[in-house]
C-alpha cells in the first residue's frame, strides 16, 4: 500500500478551498484499533492509514453528520466532503447517490482497491489484543502482523472477514482518484452462512433466529453503523403509529430485525457494518445477504453498482417473478 | 395442535378488484370460512409489507394480500409494486422461519367471486395446518 | 381536531339479509363496550330515511362525532352515509363502514361464527374511525373545451354535440380527411340508407362549425394533466400542400407521375391513387396531401425535371419545405373515438385470401358495390385476366370473430347484418346471381334486423349452416369445402366470388392511445369502460370517455348513441366549469421526508415532485403532492422508508389499529 501517495493526495484535497474535510482512517489508541478521522488540513493527512484493519465503512458519516441549524444571515457550509472508499464502501456511496441521499458534486471519492479486511474477532483469537499497538498489512497469501517489534505471518483464510470472502467488488465501483493498482477479484466462496440456513427446515430456521433475536438488546448499533439507514426519524422509533414497542423481548426484537432487513432489501451494499457493530454477535449480515441474493437472482438487480439505476423498491418489471401468487 | 384450532386471518384487499370480487362472492352467496377478516385499501400497492409482519405480530395466524391481475390495476402499476415488495418480504419471512403457509398473495378480479372463495379456503387451510402462531405474538396489543 | 372521539355505531339488519345470520343485538351490545363508543344501535334498514335519521339525530343530540355503520359494502352505500353525516353537520369523512353483509352474513352460514366475525369487523372499524381526520373536497376550474380523438362517425358526432352546446372542440384525425370507416361503406343496414349521403353533411359541419377546430392529418403526441385541465400536444403532419392556398381542384393528382400506381387505402387497396391525393371525392377538408412515403420528390429528392404537381398547381400551394407543426392547447375532457381495424383475413389461410384475388373481404365488397368505388359500383371481378360478372357468390360469416384459434372470442356484431345487406345488394345488381351465406348462427338482434334478415332470405339468398373448412381453386372456379350441419351433408360448392365477413378488431396502433391516456383494455383488447353496465362510456381515467368501436364492435346507431353519451358525459365538467378533486389524497410530512424520490418514481400519475425547502438553514429536497393529480392509491406510501408520505384516510396510523383490533378480537 502506497501510504505516501494516499497522504499526499489527501493533503492536496483537503488544502482545496472547496473541501470541508476528508474522512479517513488513522491508528487507534491501542491494540489493533483503527479509528475514523476527519482530516481538516495537510498536517492531519499525515496520520492517515489504510490497512486490513480498516474495516469500517466511512460512507456512514456522509449522512450521520448532524446538520445543525444555520444561524440567521449565515450560509450553510456547502463545501465538499472527501472520503476514502474500499469497494464495498463505494457501493454504499453509489446507493446513496441512487437515493439522492447525497449529491455527486458534494463528495470526492478517493478509491482504495482492497484485498480484504480482517475479522477482528478472529485476529484476536489468534493474537490477543494488548495495550501495545499492532500493525497489520497485506502480503502475498495473507497478512503480516508487526507487534512489539515482532513480525508474524497469518494465512489469509484464517482471519479474513466473512464479507470479504464473499466480496465481488474489491475495487471501488465509483471514485474520483484511485490510489494503488486495481485488485484482481478473487474466487468468491459460497455463502455458507446463508446456504446452511436455507437447507434447514422452516422450524429449525425459526429456532435459530429465535435464539439470535432473543440476544438483541436493541442498542440500535446496527442501524447507526449502516450507511443506508439514515432516516432522520426512523419509523421504528415513532410513537404514532407505533410499529414496534420499546420493550426488549423476542417479539419486538424480531419485528425490529425483520423491518430493518426489509428496509435494506434491494439497497444493502453488503459492507457488513451492521454485523460488525453488533455487540451481541447477531449474524445480521445473513439477513441482508439473503435478500441481496434473492434480489440478484430473481430480479436481476444489484444495489450500489450503478448510480443511474432506479431504486429497486421504487421500480418494477412487468415480468417480475410471481410463482408465489395464488 | 388442538383439533379445534381456527386460524385468524387478516386480509388486505384492493378496493377495485379483490374487494369487489369478495363483494361479488357475497351477492352470489358463495360460502367460505369466517376466519378471514378484510381490511380494505385502495390498492394492493398501498400494502406496506410491514403490515404483514405487524398483523402476524398482533394476533393473525395468516395474512392474505390480494389485488388486481397484472395489467388490470385501477392505478395501472400498484399491483406490480406490491408483487415485488411482497415477494421480497415472503423470501425474508421464510428465511427467518415463518411458515410460508402463513402468508399468501393473490390476484382476484371483480368478477372472480368463486376464485375469492378458493383463495380464502386455501389461505385458511394453510394457516390451520401451520397452527397457532404464538411465538411472535406481541405481549400486549393496544389499539 | 382536538375534540375527543365520540362514536356512534349503527348495525343494520338489512331486513333479514344480515339479521338472519348475524345476531345484531349481540353485536350492538358488544359495540357499546368498545372504546369511545357512546351510542350503539341497530335498525332494519340503515340506508333508509329513518335509518339515516337515527345517525343524524345522534350527531345533533348526542354529540356523536365519529360514525361506524355496519351494513353492506362501502362500495354500495359509503356515499349515502357520507351524505347523511354531512347533512347533520359532521365532516363526511368521519365515517367507517364494516361490511357485515357481502363479507359476512351472505357468505357464512353458522350464526355463531358470523356473529363473531361481525364483532371483529365492527371492532376494526371502531379502531379506524377513531383515527380518521376531517377532509375537504376541493374544486378546481375546468377548461371549457374538449379534445376528440378520431374523426369517424363517433368522433364527428361527439364533436358536433359538444360544439353545439357551446364548447370549444379540437377534433384530431390521423388521416387527411374525416369520415372514417362509415365513409367507406356503401349502404347501411337495415334501412339501406346511402352511407355517404347521411354522413357527408356531418363531415362538412365539423369543418364549418365555429366551435370546432378540425385538425386532420394530425396525431395527439402528449397528454398530461387531469380532468378539467388536460394539456394536449398535437402534431400536425406536413401535408406539403399549403392548406390555405389549395383549392382542391385535383389537377396535381392527375399530373402526378405516380398517378394510378399507389393502392388507395380508402378503397381497401382495390383502387389506385396518386402520391398527391384526396382520399375520396367527398373528403373534408377538400385539401390535397402528399404521401411522403410514395412521393418521388420526397423519397428520392428528384421527380423528373421537377415535381409535376408543383408545375400544374395554379394556386402555388405545393410546398416541399413544409414541416410538421406542434400545436398545444388545454381541454377539460377527452373523447376517444379511434375506431377499429378489420380482421386481417390472411390469418385464416384456409380461406385463401392471400392466394385468390376473387376471395375478398367484406370491406372490399363495400367498395366494390359503391358507386364511388373503383368499379363505379359494378360488381366485376378478374378471373384469369378476364373481367367477369360473378354469378355464383358465397359469403362466409364469422371470419375472425367467435374464433379462439385467432384469439378473438367475441362476436363482431355487424357482420351478420352487413353480409345480409351485401347479399341483398348483389341480388339487386345481378338479379340472376346465386347467392349463399355460410353461417354459424345469424344474430339479428337490433331494431329492424330480423325483419331485414327475413326479407333477404325471401329474396332468394340461401343461408347454409356450416363453417367452411377450406377454399381451393378448381379451373376458373373456387371450391368451398363445407359441411351443411343442419343436414349433416359434406359438400363442395363451386363459386366465382367469395366474400369473407371479416370481423372488427382493436386498431393496430391501440398501444399508443393506451400509453397516452393510461387506458386499460378488456380481454378482447378493446378499451375498457369504467363499468360494463353503469358507466359504459367512462374510463378509469377521469375526464376521458369512449365512443364507438374503440370500446367494442358496434353498428352505426349504437356508435352514434355512444358518441352522444360520451359527449354529454364530457360536457358535465365543461358545463359546471369546475371539477371536484378527491379528498383522499397523499400528503407528505416534510419534516421527516428524506427526499430520496422513491415516491416520485413510484407514482403512476406523476403527481409527486421533489421540491427544495429550507430546513433550519439547509437546503433539502422533499416530496410534494399535486393533489389534483393524486388518485390516493397509496403506492407511494408503502414504498416510503420513512413513512413520510401517507394517503389520507388510509394512513399507517389508521390501518395499524385495524390490524390490532382484528388480532385482539380473535
Amino acid at each position: 500500500m502506497d501510504l505516501e501517495k494516499l497522504r499526499k493526495t489527501a493533503a492536496e484535497i483537503v488544502s482545496r478551498d472547496d473541501v470541508k474535510y476528508l474522512i479517513g482512517w488513522r491508528p487507534g489508541s491501542f491494540g489493533y484499533r483503527v479509528s475514523p478521522c476527519f482530516v481538516q488540513d495537510a498536517a492531519g493527512a499525515e496520520e492517515l492509514i489504510f490497512s486490513p484493519l480498516c474495516a469500517s465503512n466511512l460512507a456512514t458519516y456522509l449522512t450521520l453528520v448532524e446538520k445543525l441549524p444555520v444561524p440567521r444571515g449565515e450560509e450553510p457550509d456547502r463545501r465538499k466532503v472527501a472520503l476514502l472508499v474500499k469497494g464495498c464502501d463505494s457501493r454504499a456511496v453509489v446507493q446513496l447517490l441512487v437515493e439522492k441521499g447525497i449529491e455527486r458534486e458534494q463528495v470526492i471519492l478517493v478509491g482504495l482497491p482492497c484485498r480484504g479486511v480482517v475479522d477482528l474477532n478472529l485476529l484476536q483469537q489468534k493474537y490477543p489484543e494488548g495495550l501495545e499497538k499492532g500493525e497489520l498489512s497485506w502480503q502475498e497469501g495473507g497478512f503480516q502482523l508487526i507487534r512489539n517489534g515482532e513480525t508474524a505471518t497469518i494465512p489469509r483464510e484464517e482471519i479474513l472477514a466473512e464479507k470479504c470472502r464473499l466480496c465481488r467488488y474489491p475495487n471501488p465501483v465509483l471514485s474520483d482518484v484511485t490510489i494503488g493498482d486495481p485488485v484482481e477479484p478473487w474466487e468468491t466462496e459460497a455463502d455458507r452462512g446463508v446456504e446452511e440456513l436455507e437447507q434447514k427446515s422452516v422450524e429449525e430456521r425459526w429456532d435459530y433466529w429465535e435464539e439470535q433475536f432473543s440476544k438483541c438488546i436493541r442498542c440500535y448499533s446496527c442501524r447507526n453503523a449502516c450507511p443506508l439507514c439514515y432516516c432522520d426519524d426512523c419509523i421504528l422509533d415513532r410513537l404514532n403509529p407505533i410499529w414496534i414497542n420499546r420493550a426488549v423481548n423476542f417479539s419486538e426484537n424480531t419485528a425490529f430485525h425483520l423491518a430493518r432487513a426489509f428496509h435494506l432489501g434491494g439497497r444493502c451494499a453488503e459492507c457488513g457494518e451492521c454485523e460488525r457493530a453488533c455487540p451481541m454477535n447477531i449474524p445480521l449480515g445473513k439477513l441482508n445477504r439473503k435478500l441481496a441474493k434473492e434480489v440478484r437472482e430473481k430480479y436481476g438487480y444489484e444495489a450500489g453498482v450503478d448510480p443511474e439505476a432506479k431504486p429497486f423498491l421504487a421500480s418494477y418489471n412487468p415480468n417480475d417473478p410471481e410463482e408465489f401468487i395464488l | 395442535m388442538s383439533e379445534s384450532f381456527e386460524p385468524n386471518i387478516v386480509a388486505f384487499l384492493c378496493n377495485w378488484c379483490s374487494y369487489a370480487g369478495a363483494d361479488l362472492a357475497g351477492t352470489s352467496r358463495v360460502q367460505y370460512p369466517a376466519n378471514i377478516n378484510v381490511i380494505r385499501v385502495m390498492c394492493s400497492g398501498r400494502v406496506n409489507p410491514l403490515f404483514v409482519m405487524n398483523a402476524l405480530q398482533q394476533g393473525a395466524d395468516g395474512v392474505l394480500v390480494s389485488g388486481c391481475h397484472p395489467g388490470d390495476c385501477h392505478y395501472m402499476e400498484g399491483n406490480f409494486y406490491a408483487r415485488r415488495r411482497l415477494g421480497m418480504l415472503k423470501d425474508l419471512m421464510e428465511f427467518v422461519g415463518i411458515d410460508p403457509r402463513r402468508f399468501h398473495m393473490s390476484w382476484v378480479s371483480a368478477s372472480e367471486g368463486h376464485k375469492w372463495k378458493e383463495v380464502v379456503q386455501k389461505t385458511v387451510d394453510d394457516a390451520r395446518e401451520a397452527g397457532p402462531f404464538q411465538g411472535f405474538r406481541r405481549r400486549q396489543i393496544d389499539w | 381536531m382536538t375534540e375527543k372521539p365520540k362514536l356512534g355505531v349503527y348495525i343494520c339488519h338489512c331486513g333479514i339479509n344480515i339479521a338472519s345470520t348475524v345476531d345484531v343485538e349481540a353485536v350492538t351490545e358488544f359495540a357499546k363496550g368498545l372504546p369511545n363508543v357512546i351510542v350503539a344501535r341497530n335498525y332494519a334498514y340503515m340506508c333508509s330515511d329513518p335509518g339515516q335519521l337515527l345517525i343524524k339525530n345522534d350527531i345533533k343530540e348526542e354529540g356523536v362525532n365519529r360514525v361506524v355503520v355496519a351494513s353492506c359494502s362501502p362500495r354500495m352505500h359509503e356515499p349515502t352515509f357520507r351524505k347523511a353525516l354531512q347533512e347533520a353537520g359532521l365532516n363526511p369523512f368521519f365515517l367507517e363502514m364494516a361490511n357485515i353483509r357481502e363479507h359476512c352474513s351472505w357468505v357464512h352460514g353458522d350464526r355463531e361464527e358470523a356473529t363473531a366475525k361481525a364483532r371483529r369487523l365492527v371492532a376494526a372499524a371502531v379502531a379506524k374511525v377513531r383515527q380518521l381526520e376531517p377532509l375537504e373536497e376541493r374544486e378546481v376550474d375546468a377548461e371549457p373545451a374538449a379534445l376528440v380523438i378520431g374523426g369517424g362517425i363517433a368522433g364527428i358526432q361527439a364533436a358536433l354535440d359538444i360544439a353545439d352546446a357551446g364548447f370549444k372542440v379540437y377534433l384530431v384525425e390521423k388521416t387527411p380527411s374525416v369520415g372514417g370507416r362509415m365513409a367507406q361503406l356503401d349502404k347501411t343496414f337495415p334501412t339501406l340508407d346511402c352511407s355517404a349521403c347521411i354522413l357527408t353533411p356531418k363531415m362538412v359541419d365539423t369543418a364549418s362549425h365555429p366551435n370546432i377546430q378540425l385538425m386532420t392529418y394530425s396525431e395527439v403526441e402528449e397528454v398530461s394533466g387531469y380532468i378539467g385541465n388536460f394539456d394536449v400536444k398535437v402534431r400536425k403532419k406536413a401535408r406539403y400542400v399549403d392548406f390555405d392556398k389549395c383549392t382542391g381542384c385535383g389537377e396535381c393528382a392527375a399530373a402526378c407521375r405516380m398517378a394510378n400506381r399507389i393502392p388507395n387505402e380508402f378503397d381497401a387497396g382495390m383502387g389506385k391513387r396518386s402520391a398527391i391525393y384526396l382520399p375520396f371525392p367527398q373528403a373534408v377538408p377538400a385539401k390535397y396531401t402528399i404521401d411522403p412515403e410514395n412521393c418521388l420528390y420526397l423519397t428520392r429528392g428528384k421527380c423528373g425535371k421537377g415535381p409535376k404537381c408543383a408545375e400544374v398547381c395554379r394556386a402555388g400551394a405545393i410546398n416541399f419545405e413544409q414541416q410538421d407543426e406542434i400545436v398545444e392547447f388545454k381541454v377539460g375532457a377527452i373523447v376517444v373515438a379511434t375506431g377499429f381495424d378489420v380482421f386481417e383475413a390472411r390469418k385464416k389461410p384456409e380461406y385463401g385470401y392471400a392466394d385468390y384475388p376473387n376471395v375478398i373481404t367484406g370491406l372490399e365488397m363495400e367498395r366494390l358495390v359503391s358507386a364511388s368505388g373503383p368499379t363505379g359500383g359494378q360488381i366485376k371481378i378478374k378471373v384469369e385476366d378476364e373481367e367477369i360478372v360473378p354469378k355464383e357468390i358465397a359469403f362466409i360469416q364469422c371470419v375472425g370473430s367467435r374464433d379462439k384459434s385467432v384469439g378473438n372470442e367475441y362476436c363482431s356484431r355487424v357482420c351478420c347484418m352487413y353480409t345480409a345487406k351485401q347479399a341483398h345488394l348483389v341480388k339487386d345488381k345481378i338479379p340472376d346471381a346465386n347467392v349463399r351465406v355460410y353461417y354459424m348462427d345469424v344474430r339479428a338482434f337490433g331494431k329492424g334486423f330480423e325483419e331485414f334478415y327475413d326479407r333477404v332470405r325471401r329474396e332468394g339468398i340461401h343461408y347454409i349452416r356450416g363453417n367452411p373448412s377450406e377454399i381451393f381453386k378448381r379451373g376458373s372456379k373456387l371450391v368451398i369445402k363445407v359441411e351443411d350441419t343442419l343436414t349433416a351433408t359434406p359438400m363442395e360448392d363451386e363459386v366465382d366470388l367469395v366474400v369473407l365477413a371479416v370481423g372488427l378488431e382493436p386498431r393496430q396502433d391501440v398501444r399508443k392511445i393506451i400509453d397516452l391516456l393510461r387506458l386499460s383494455q378488456s380481454p378482447d383488447l378493446f378499451f375498457l369502460e369504467a363499468h360494463p353496465k353503469l358507466r359504459p362510456v367512462d374510463t378509469a381515467t377521469d375526464g376521458v370517455f369512449l365512443a364507438g368501436c374503440c370500446q367494442g364492435p358496434k353498428d352505426i346507431p349504437d356508435t352514434v348513441a355512444q358518441a352522444k353519451g360520451a359527449a354529454s358525459s364530457a360536457m358535465i365538467p365543461l358545463a359546471r366549469g369546475k371539477v371536484k378533486i378527491g379528498a383522499q389524497v397523499a400528503t407528505v410530512n416534510e419534516n421527516t421526508c428524506r427526499g430520496c424520490g422513491f415516491c416520485v418514481e413510484i407514482c403512476p400519475y406523476s403527481a409527486i415532485e421533489l421540491v427544495a425547502v429550507n430546513r433550519f438553514g439547509h437546503p433539502v429536497q422533499v416530496a410534494r403532492v399535486n393533489e389534483a393529480l393524486c388518485k390516493g392509491c397509496g403506492s407511494c406510501s408503502a414504498g416510503c422508508l420513512s413513512d413520510s408520505i401517507q394517503p389520507k384516510s388510509f394512513r399507517d396510523r389508521q390501518i395499524l389499529p385495524q390490524i390490532a383490533a382484528l388480532g385482539v378480537m380473535r
